[in-house]
């Protein structure tokens, strides 16, 4: 697992990609801070620390897609399979790289807010409830896109869907209002991960949220490596 | 050291291995010969864990495929048909990348260095990969492989894509490689699997045809109570003359090669030796023989031979049109 994390970390970092991800993020999170800072002048910062998060949730079917489509593609997936390690272990070194990718370019965006401390005193509990919400609802989706980029062979393919996954998910529960069946709109709070990872911007910690997102990475992971394990069976 | 059982591997209608047994002794240098689309890959990537078989037995080293992935793995150093190569990484990267994955506990930096000059990579070594000619690439592969010493090398078409002189190169690799490993090598090049293997196992549309040594399988297959032969005298006397002889079912002749010289065929029943009674009846009437040769099939015969639908289809037919073919 060491040996594929650390070549996926390097590889993020040869290629412009995680580059680009990390350096866009820190403009845009500048930018908008500014922005809010000199037009809004809000108080409220944790709403401003979501809005943030949000968009670097948006980079993560960028992180996550070449992980498994490109070794499908180059067919190095021939060099990991028939290495003397665990599938599992595979799929948790690319899982925890793009992770690493997506963590390191979320936490940029406590420059600023560092920056206010030094002056002020801001909310630290909402700020980092919104900080750990969002690695863990960022971990979760970045499972979903390991999983998706092992379906296929193709980079667009698993990032548009992992994007598609992404948005619905986040949108998801809005749609539970219309819906008259108590049952139906009880699975979709369910599975919202808005609902869960709201509970965290309030500044509360909410085990059931940890336990639902620690869970939705652990089915992916297990998916993905059934996934890599299916291809000896077809 | 590898030994197969009745595998057998289905792409739901497709049938791409039937019932295929083999076993291979440690320190052999076995071949997979196959036109493509054989069964040489899938064979191949069945033993290496990579796929699975629809049904059967792989064992490596006393360890099952299935039970104990990770000890068979460990066994074996593997270079598929298309390297797995990272087109992002120098070969230092990727080397040490390998190293790391495979669990290799032999001194890093030592031990990649010397197979680095095994297979002369030594020039490319801080080079990216994806800026390397395919004879790089693939000695790369192969150098990816070596990784760990393993006791098991399955390389399969290992030469590729080289220059002649590279081949020759990877040849010799191989062979010296043979000493200490064994090694299953897949090729539909024959003077290669000639050149570099011990044993030959054909295989032909999933199922295998022929085992054996390259001598041996143009010797089953070849006819040798069967002699060309080259006298001189007069053509009519000697093919009569020929006739007369004990066991003999047919003469032919070829026509006159060199002046007052001619080449005959003779066939005599089969399970006989023609040479000495040829011999001695030539003496006797004063037929120099100029040169006399059985006729031995090339390897190419063999493997054309083995892998023609019709052998699959019916034997007895086929080896009728080869008594047919070798005379023409």
């Amino acid at each position: 697992m060491k040996a594929i994390l650390k070549r996926e970390l390097k590889a993020y970092f040869y290629s412009p990609i995680g580059y680009v991800c990390v350096g866009v993020l820190v403009l845009l999170y500048g930018y908008y801070f500014y922005q809010v800072m000199m037009l809004r002048s809000s108080s409220y910062i944790a709403n401003v620390y979501g809005t943030m998060f949000m968009w670097s949730m948006m980079f993560i079917p960028i992180v996550t897609m070449r992980s498994f489509s490109e070794e499908n593609k180059n067919r190095t997936d021939q060099a990991l399979l028939t290495a003397p390690v665990g599938v599992t272990s595979i799929v948790l070194g690319k899982f925890l790289a793009a992770f690493l990718v997506f963590a390191f370019a979320t936490l940029e965006s406590l420059l600023p807010v560092l920056v206010i401390g030094l002056f002020s005193s801001p909310s630290w509990p909402l700020i980092f409830g919104n900080l750990f919400g969002a690695l863990l609802y960022g971990a979760a989706m970045a499972s979903i896109g390991v999983f998706l980029s092992s379906l296929t062979q193709s980079q667009v393919v698993a990032a548009v869907s992992t994007f598609g996954v992404s948005i619905l998910l986040l949108v998801i529960d809005q749609i539970s209002s219309l819906v008259t069946s108590p049952v139906v709109q009880k699975l979709i709070q369910w599975i919202s991960f808005n609902s869960r990872y709201s509970a965290f911007t309030k500044g509360t910690f909410d085990i059931s949220s940890l336990v639902f997102f620690l869970s939705v990475i652990a089915v992916f992971v297990f998916l993905t490596a059934r996934k890599l394990e299916s291809r000896r069976w077809s | 050291m590898i030994e197969v059982k009745n595998l057998s591997k289905r792409y739901g209608q497709n049938v791409a291995l039937n019932n295929i047994s083999f076993s291979v002794d440690e320190g052999t240098v076995v071949g997979f010969l196959g036109p493509n689309g054989a069964g040489k890959s899938t064979t191949m990537n069945i033993i290496t864990g990579y796929l699975s078989a629809s049904s059967g037995v792989v064992t490596v080293g006393g360890y099952n495929t299935l039970d104990n992935p990770n000890e068979v793995k460990r066994l074996i150093g593997y270079m598929p048909e298309i390297p797995p190569l990272y087109p992002d990484m120098t070969v230092r990267e990727y080397l040490n990348f390998m190293y790391e994955l495979k669990k290799v506990t032999l001194p890093r930096e030592k031990h990649i260095r010397e197979i680095c000059t095994l297979v002369r990579i030594n020039d490319v070594y801080n080079r990216l990969i994806a800026n390397l000619s395919k004879g790089y690439k693939q000695r790369v592969g192969i150098a990816q492989a070596l990784l760990g010493n393993p006791p098991v090398l399955i390389l399969d078409e290992p030469t590729v894509g080289l220059d002649p002189k590279q081949i020759i190169e990877i040849r010799n690799l191989i062979k010296g490689l043979g000493k200490k490993h064994t090694i299953i090598l897949s090729s539909h090049i024959l003077p290669e699997i000639q050149a570099v293997c011990e044993r030959i196992i054909v295989i032909n549309k999933g199922n295998l045809v022929a085992d054996g040594t390259p001598d041996s399988l143009a010797h089953n297959l070849s006819t040798e109570h069967k002699v060309i032969v080259r006298m001189a005298g007069d053509e009519k006397e000697i093919k009569a003359g020929l006739k007369t002889l004990k066991n003999v079912v047919s003469v032919e002749s070829f026509g006159e090669k060199e002046p007052g010289v001619y080449e005959l065929s003779v066939e005599a029943r089969e399970g006989t030796d023609l040479r000495r009674d040829l011999f001695h009846f030539a003496a006797k009437k004063d037929w120099p023989i100029l040169a006399m040769r059985n006729t031995d099939l090339s390897l190419e015969d063999v493997f054309l031979r083995l892998t023609s639908a019709s052998y699959l289809r019916d034997n007895a037919a086929l080896q009728g049109a080869m008594k047919g073919g070798e005379s023409a």
